[in-house]
Parts: C-alpha cells; structure tokens; sequence
C-alpha cells in the first residue's frame, strides 16, 4: 500500500484512501486513532444510518422524556401527549441552546431559559416571548425544535436517523432482528422494561473496539474464569457451562450483515437445558418462570429461550448491543474516547427473585467494579496506546478466514474464536464511510 | 469537662482511628487485613445513579455479601486482574466523622465523607464522596457489618473503579 501522510482535515480523504485502510483480514490502525477519520464516522455513519436511540419503556408515560446523544447531535426521546415516541433535536431554534438539561424526566412542554421561547412535546413553537420583535415574514409553523425525519422501532426498540431517505429499519437489520426476541421473549409476556438503572463507564479508547469477540474471555478475564474454578454458579458463571470459549464448543460467531454481529450461544447453552432450568428452581418464582415460559412459546422455544437467559449477545452497528441482561448503547466522544451505557433488563411476567438475581448476575461482571468490563476497559486503552505505533500499522483480523462459511439464512459463521464479527464491522464501515451523500 | 463528654470524644477518636486503619489498608491493597475488618455477615454497596437509599432492585456498581466480597478479593490477588497491574497508588482522605447513633458497648451508625486520589496509567483521577458505616462491638474489637459509599460521581460515565473504595 502506498504510504499517505496522516490526512488532517475530514475533506482530504479520499474514498480510496479509506479502502487502502480496510484490507481482506487486516485494517490499519488509523481506522481507529485519526481525528478526521473520526469526524468523517460521524458525519457518515451517526449522523447517516439507523442509531438505536432509546426503549420504549424508557418513556413509558406522555410527557416522559430521556436526552440522548445521537453522535454530536444531542436528542429528545419523548412521549407526546398522543403517546407517540419521537427523537426531537435538543437545541432551541431562536439561539441554539438546550431545551432539555436533565438526562431525564417529564414534562408538559420543553423551555429554553435564554429568552423563554417554548415548544410542545412534538417539537412545535408553542411559544414566543415579547413577539411584537418579529414581523410578518416570522413563522410560528416553521420554527419548531427539529424532528429527526426517520424514527422507527423494532420490539420497543426505537432507532433514529438524521438522513430523509434510506433503507427502512427493516431492512437494515436483516437477519439481526429475530435475534431481538431472544431477548425480550426471554420475559413469558414479551415484555421488557429498562426502568432498573444503568452503569456508565468510558474508556480511553476507540469506539470500534468494543465489539463482538469470542477469542478474548479466556485472556482477558482470566481472573474470572479462575473463580469459576472455585464456584462454577457464581455471578455470570451460571450462564457459562463448560467452556464456550474454545475451538472444541458449539459456540460460534455470526455475522448478520450491515455491521450487525453476533456471539451465538444457543446451541451451547441448549445443552445444559436441564442444569439451568434446575438452577432457576432454586430461585423464588423459578419453577413458575420455566411453566409459563413453556405455556408461552411451547417445549422447543421455551427451553432455547431459557437456556440463553435473555442474552442473544448480539451486536447492531454501531451503537446498540444486547449482551447479557442489559441493553448498551456505545457513544463515541473523540478517537480514543468511548462511552458505554448499559441499562439493566426487567423481564415482565417474573418473579422479582428473578430479577433481583439478574441483577447481581450483571453488577458481578459487569460495570465500572464488576469482575469483567473494567478488564475488557483496560484491554481497549492498551490497544489504543498499541496502536500509535504506526512502524507496521495492520490490525490482524484474518482468523477463521479459511474456514467461516455462508448459513442457510445467508449469515456468515465462524467458531467462536473466529474474527467473523470484526470483519463484518469493519467491511461495513467502509460502506458507510465511502457511500455518496 | 465532664464525663460523659469525655466519653463521646473517646467513642468518637475510637472509631476515627478505625476508618483511617480501614483506609490505609484500602490505599495499600491488603485485601486480606481488610477483610479481617468485617463481620461474618456483611454488605459492601456502592450504589449508582442516585443515592435512593435501596438496596437490591436497582443496578449497583457493588453489591457484595460476604462469599461475592471473598471472589473479589481472591481476583484482584491473582496475576491476572488486568486493570489492577500494575495497581492503582492510592491516597485517601477521610473526613466529617460523625457517629449517627452510638452504643459503647455495641456499636452503630457513624457517617463520614472521603476524597481520594488515584494514579495509574498516566492519569491522576479524583473519587470523592461520603460513606456509612455500620460498626459493630465483638469482643471488644470493632468490626464493618456493613459500608455504603455514595460516590460523587456515580451517575456520569465512569472509569474503572478496581480499587478498594
């Protein structure tokens, strides 16, 4: 590849340089630590394709409203008064400061404080004071808080996208949205709620790192599957039966297409079926669970759907992953600095014991001081500081190459240690990055 | 000075020393002498998000009973506890010691605030917050049944907290 100087400004980068970056089995680092590449991800991706906002029990009630960011765009999730959910653009339209500080809450209408105009919950000028300042030429009609154009959702799921046409949600999900039940189907009612808290964390380092990889729990958190060994049901332990990480299980990586990725647990964890269920009968409510859950969806879905405990461990480009009992959304603040959010997950129609232990499940592993992400965290800053080394700049992604396929449903699969996930992130990525406006 | 005044300031001096020993043994990450600090039965919660006095229902950034505590502790001693290798030089600051109610020969509800410096990775971090401790007298000797520590900072995006807070 001919060497190009460190490009400085988003405008000087061309379309094949991006190509020259993304190579079969190995990306170069810059992808991941240049400052105008990154303003370029923005523009092109977060502020361009479907961005998982928020769920929909997140406002359940009109009025109810979270202040999300959407890339550099500071969003409105709210519920109008007509129970619609809409994504508003968090900026007044007089002067351009927020109407909205609180990262939550509810409210008739939203205000800005600078001169006092306000807006309905659908984003429309209710309001504007000492109105004599403006002539005839002023509409009330076309001064409104700015509605993000497309806004759709899949199982409560609501995703936003700055760009007036596109492909539907549908369509960008693909294959990926079945996967969405495993989660919410893991309730017997087919409700989730995100009402139990969220842990906040940030790292210092690129927002692609954070992906879906099955080669690194056994290095990684090491020192967790060494507590395993002393008690096989601690924390997230009773999830793991045996080992999933290795070549030898039924685990495998899958790639959905569109970015979206997944690790698929569920012929592995199908296999301790009984263990599990077992498990749950020692929790209150547990036996219940297992006999409305078998009601609910019949012998084979139910004991797939218990099996797997609501985790498809799935990853939807480029900010949403449903990974163990939470719902993460991954927001990319500059090159090397990410921010990860993840709401912990209700199931609807259990036990409270349940869910109760699905929240000691998660806080075990999960979080600032859980046994798993702080090391996941520290992993990503070492690669980050890794990479500034630019002597041989590829990130090796070619694991399983020679030996992933195409599945029935047209994803395709590789074993669980396999870089399957990555390269379809980073295949996707330069879709994006190099697709016309 | 009379005698019962006398005696709250000893009570009071008593448990100050306690939380510093608590402190120091948390600043230096001896997990084992640290342990030895608590009841049989415990709770070690740093609640997130708000300061709801609730424990359970809601994530948690910690909420160990005393076998959770044990797996903790016996991790962050392996080789393999990334983001604590090399660990974090800690200097903590505890302050504003206030016994909520107290017993002389039992024990009680003392709360107090910290503010701690972290280092490690190149990056000096501050944690700042208040804690409740619940001390209990056996056989002379006080022990935590249970600590609460309020962070600060519990409700933005935060870094790795692996230390002892």
């Amino acid at each position: 590849m001919q060497q190009v100087a460190d490009p400085s400004s988003a405008n000087a980068i061309t379309n094949e340089y991006l190509q020259s970056l993304v190579q079969d089995g190995r990306v170069h680092s810059r992808a991941y630590t240049n400052q105008a590449i990154f303003d370029l991800e923005i523009d092109r991706i977060f502020h361009r394709s479907w961005i998982y906002i928020g769920h929909e029990s997140e406002v359940p009630k009109p009025g109810d409203y979270q202040a999300r960011p959407m890339g550099r765009t500071p969003v409105i999730l709210v519920r109008g008064k007509d129970k619609q959910v809409r994504v508003l653009v968090n900026r007044c339209r007089h002067r351009g400061a927020q109407v909205v500080e609180a990262e939550s809450g509810n409210t008739r209408m939203f205000r800005c404080w600078y001169h006092g105009w306000t807006y309905e919950l659908t984003g429309a000028l209710a309001e504007v004071t000492e109105k004599g300042g403006y002539g005839p030429d002023f509409k009330m009609e076309n001064m409104g808080l700015v509605e993000v154009p497309r806004v759709a959702s899949h199982r409560g799921f609501v995703f936003a996208s700055i760009q007036l046409e596109g492909e539907s949600l549908a369509d960008f999900l693909g294959g990926a949205a079945a996967q969405f039940d495993m989660l919410v189907d893991a309730s017997p009612t087919g409700e989730i709620f995100l009402d139990a808290g969220a842990n906040k964390t940030e790292y210092h380092g690129n927002w692609k790192l954070v992906g879906m990889d099955g080669y690194h729990p056994n290095f990684v958190h090491a020192s967790v599957v060494a507590g395993w060994a002393r008690n096989s049901e601690s924390g997230i332990g009773a999830m793991h039966r045996e080992d999933p990480f290795s070549d030898e299980a039924l685990t495998l990586t899958r790639d959905y297409g569109n970015g979206h990725a997944m690790l698929d647990f569920r012929a592995q964890r199908l296999k301790s079926y009984k263990k599990h269920a077992e498990f749950l009968s020692k929790v209150p409510g547990g036996t219940q669970y297992v006999d409305d859950m078998h009601k609910a969806y019949g012998k084979e879905r139910a004991e797939l759907l218990i099996s797997l405990s609501g985790d498809p461990h799935l990853g939807v480009f480029p900010n949403l992953q449903l990974i163990g009992h939470q719902v993460r959304i991954i927001t990319p603040i500059a090159p090397g600095i990410t921010q990860v959010t993840m709401s912990m997950v209700r199931l609807g129609g259990v036990s409270d014991e349940i869910n109760t232990m699905r929240v000691r499940q998660h806080e075990s592993f999960y979080g600032p001081a859980g046994s798993g992400s702080p090391d996941d965290a520290e992993i990503f800053e070492r690669v980050q500081r890794g990479m500034a080394a630019e002597v041989n700049p590829w990130i090796e992604i070619s694991r399983g190459m020679h030996r992933e396929f195409v599945d029935t449903d047209g994803s395709v699969v590789g074993r669980i240690t396999d870089e399957v996930p990555q390269r379809g992130q980073m295949k996707y990525w330069l879709q994006l990055m190099t697709q016309a406006a | 000075m009379d005698n019962q005044k006398l005696a709250q300031w000893a009570a009071l001096r008593e448990v100050e020393l306690f939380l510093f020993r608590e402190a120091q043994l948390a600043d230096e990450h001896q997990y084992k002498e640290w342990f030895a600090l608590w009841t049989e039965q415990l709770l070690y919660w740093v609640p997130c998000n708000s300061d709801e006095e609730a424990v359970g229902r809601k994530i948690a950034l910690i909420n160990d009973n005393r076998p959770e505590l044990d797996e903790r502790l016996f991790r962050l001693g392996t080789k393999f506890a990334h983001a604590q290798n090399p660990k974090s030089r800690l200097s903590r600051v505890i302050g504003n010691v206030v016994l909520q109610e107290w017993d002389a020969d039992r024990g009680g509800r003392v709360t107090s605030r910290f503010n701690l410096t972290e280092v490690r990775a190149g990056r000096q971090l501050t944690f700042a917050g208040r804690q409740t401790h619940l001390l209990e007298r056996q056989n002379g000797v006080l022990r935590m049944r249970e600590k609460h520590v309020f962070l600060a900072n519990h409700d933005i995006p935060m870094p790795n907290l692996t230390f002892i807070i």
